[in-house]
């Protein structure tokens, strides 16, 4: 009757059923998450990278954080660049734009006195942190050669990358990386390296694109024009559309109106306590009203690509409350809503 | 800081700027409307500005289905008085104080044409940047990064006579610091140093220069030139090289931008949400602020559920309950349909009740973080958006209000 609620007796998740929409998105070699601050993107990727490795996979996590917030919730303090394994099969990286920095000089100058050189070199430094765009450039570049070195014939480390992407504006500002350097760099190394990024990010089974929103107006609207946009300039199609936060259907417009009517027949000294049953069935019954709209909307423009998950009703999200979603990510099928 | 906090309604009567700032989703935009609306109706000549996209601010200020021409203020009020409810209005229907509203979105990548038409001389220059490579290339990145151009712009409009309180809508970032760099970020790419080496280098068509090289500057460029490739080096010491006699003054504009931020009528209001994520970022923007010694007024949280007096206590629950029983009945429920909506009803309420103590405990934080310096006022969590004028009223009057409580 009412949505789930997080208690220790969740099921194992390799005995979850993994729907088809799931098991597609699992097979991609890259995953990127993004959408609007505070719709739940980092817990979105959690759940995704928790699923993936409970059902056998071996994960890298990456975020582009300056401090891990994925760290604490397996109980460690932090994570740095280097992937760390945080539980069986997942292991989490955390990334900043100077750790970008360092192994693309790393990579293209080879010799440490040299990379050493150009780091300290204020600068040098200067103009790489500058220089429009350079953050979602260097990300680029480092997770291409990151996924090279998977090894997609198994003998690799790793089986699939969850990125956990900034805004989306650094995602639109990724995509179109490729074309930037195509344009300023003809020849040599980067020219190569912008053919090289193109393919991962257009390959089919490469990195597929999850954009994750909430059943609200402006985070549905920008949602579907981010998807269209990307579509158009770079012919890139999202591989899902994550609907975090849908209030479960907990009350129906038509209780609203039973609690109205006895608001209306209340006498004066039992009215305050209906107006207040009535405040709680408004706002659920308008949560969920409006949550089911969106998730119409979102479902014609993407027919069985949407996963809906489900607001539990608390600000803080442990591991148990992450894996109840990543639970419901697996369940999820086409028209759940 | 100041030692005493000055109430919402003191911030927007005394400020020139007002910028608001916070992670996205946060109900930025709809608090900016809202407060540029009150400090209308209490007079003052007000522009909001938002980055980008326009829709979120003309659907908070009422304006469906029309367009935000960018970087031109539209006039909101007293265009449209009629929208506001009467008491907002003086006798002869006219707006009280004789305030005035426009809004205006601020378009990043005309913007960054603009600025640079500003900033470069001559024509001739003009016509090298805008044909160069690497500022074509750059030049839409430039864009999807609009806080490189929004406090440019800004230092710019609050020259403009029409106005006098500038409410500014960030833009939502990874990092909502990241604002605060922006005016000098430009200045820190086209700096003195960079500028020197690539003047060594030759441009287009040009023989090399690099044996006068000295051997600091020499090894930097050979850096430089196998991280990017020497044949684009030419290219990029064209596009600094017009920029070397316009350094004092970009640098002066960043200086100046600085100035403006700091200055005693520019305040800053952090805007947050409950939930882990907004808080972090709040307490992080409150400490950059700090740090970098902005005047903070103070904070508005959006969406707070705000349980009402007996759901929020588990004691006067069963009370609660059996208050409702005879009503439902005599709105005519049948007796098992009550009873089963009641079960239900009782444990939403848990569940609400739970979510309003974690709210309350993350605006608790908040109270005590903004102390005796700032204000800090929180708006409900609503079942619909703002939609109309009159509703952005309410909202903007509720926050003055209960900013003024604490």
């Amino acid at each position: 009757m009412l949505g789930p609620m997080v208690t220790p007796s969740n099921p194992p998740l390799h005995d979850a059923p993994c729907s088809p929409l799931a098991a597609d998105l699992l097979r991609h070699s890259v995953l990127l998450v993004t959408g609007k601050g505070g719709v739940g993107k980092s817990t979105v990727a959690v759940s995704m990278a928790r699923l993936a490795a409970q059902r056998g996979q071996r994960v890298l996590l990456v975020e582009l954080e300056s401090v891990s917030r994925v760290a604490p919730l397996f109980g460690l303090p932090r994570v740095g660049p280097t992937p760390t394994e945080v539980d069986r099969r997942l292991w989490v990286s955390c990334l900043d734009s100077v750790d970008s920095l360092r192994f693309f000089f790393t990579q293209q100058l080879k010799v440490a006195t040299l990379v050493n050189l150009a780091l300290r070199n204020r600068a040098v430094e200067g103009f790489f942190k500058a220089v429009p765009a350079v953050k979602p450039m260097l990300f680029l570049y480092h997770l291409w050669r990151i996924e090279q070195d998977m090894g997609r014939y198994g003998e690799g480390r790793f089986d699939l990358i969850v990125c956990d992407l900034p805004t989306s504006g650094f995602t639109i500002g990724m995509y179109a990386i490729p074309d930037t350097l195509a344009h300023v760099f003809r020849v040599g190394s980067m020219a190569t390296y912008a053919v090289g990024m193109r393919e991962l990010l257009t390959q089919p089974g490469r990195a597929g694109l999850v954009l994750v929103t909430l059943p609200e107006e402006m985070p549905v609207t920008e949602t579907l024009e981010l998807r269209a946009d990307l579509l158009r300039r770079h012919g890139i199609e999202t591989a899902a559309i994550v609907v975090n936060g849908v209030y479960p259907h907990v009350m129906r417009p038509e209780d609203v109106a039973h609690l109205q009517a006895a608001a209306r027949a209340a006498p004066d000294a039992t009215r305050e306590a209906v107006d207040e049953w009535l405040w709680a069935a408004r706002l659920l019954a308008g949560r969920r009203e409006r949550a089911v709209a969106y998730l119409k909307q979102l479902q014609h423009a993407m027919a069985g690509r949407v996963v809906e998950l489900p607001f539990l009703f608390r600000r803080d999200l442990p591991l148990d409350a992450v894996d109840l979603l990543a639970h419901r990510f697996g369940a999820t099928h086409e028209g759940a809503a | 800081m100041s030692a005493a906090a000055a109430a919402l309604p003191d911030v927007l009567r005394d400020s020139r700027l007002l910028i608001l700032a916070g992670s996205g989703g946060v109900g930025k935009t709809t608090s900016s409307a809202a407060l540029a609306l009150q400090a209308a109706l209490a007079g003052r000549r007000v522009l909001v500005l938002t980055i980008d996209p326009a829709r979120r601010l003309l659907q908070a200020l009422g304006l469906h289905g029309q367009d935000l021409p960018s970087n031109t203020p539209l006039e909101v009020l007293p265009l449209r008085r009629a929208h506001l409810p009467a008491d907002a209005l003086d006798s002869s229907g006219e707006l009280r104080n004789r305030g005035t509203l426009h809004a205006m979105m601020l378009d990043a990548e005309s913007g960054a044409i603009d600025m640079v038409e500003r900033l470069l001389p001559t024509a001739a220059l003009r016509d090298q940047v805008m044909n160069n490579r690497i500022y074509r290339a750059f030049l839409p990145a430039l864009s999807a990064s609009p806080d490189y151009m929004a406090l440019e712009l800004i230092s710019f409009l609050m020259s403009d006579p029409r106005f006098d309180l500038l409410v500014l809508d960030t833009p939502p970032m990874h990092n909502a610091v990241d604002f605060l760099h922006a005016g000098g970020t430009l200045a820190a790419f086209i700096n003195e140093r960079v500028l020197k080496w690539f003047s060594k280098v030759p441009l287009p068509g040009q023989k090399s220069r690099f044996s006068i090289l000295g051997a600091g500057t020499s090894m930097a460029m050979s850096v430089l030139g196998r991280l990017l490739g020497n044949e684009t080096l030419p290219d990029i010491a064209e596009f600094f090289a017009s920029f070397q006699e316009v350094l004092p003054r970009l640098r002066e504009r960043a200086n100046e931008t600085d100035r403006m931020l700091r200055s005693r009528d520019t305040h800053f209001v952090i805007v947050t949400a409950p939930g882990e994520t907004s808080l972090r970022e709040a307490r992080h923007l409150h400490r950059e602020l700090r740090e970098q010694t902005m005047h903070i007024a103070g904070f508005i949280i959006n969406r707070v559920i705000q349980v009402p007096r007996m759901l929020a206590d588990p004691r006067q629950l069963v009370d609660a309950t059996a208050r409702l029983r005879q009503p439902l009945l005599d709105g005519g429920l049948g007796l098992a349909e009550s009873a089963a909506l009641t079960e239900r009803l009782v444990q939403a309420a848990a569940r609400l009740r739970h979510l309003g103590e974690a709210d309350q405990a993350h605006v608790a934080s908040l109270r005590r973080l903004a102390g005796t310096d700032a204000f800090c006022t929180v708006a409900a969590q609503r079942e619909d958006d703002i939609h109309t004028l009159a509703e952005l009223r309410d909202l903007g009057a509720r926050l003055l209000d209960a900013s003024v409580a604490t």
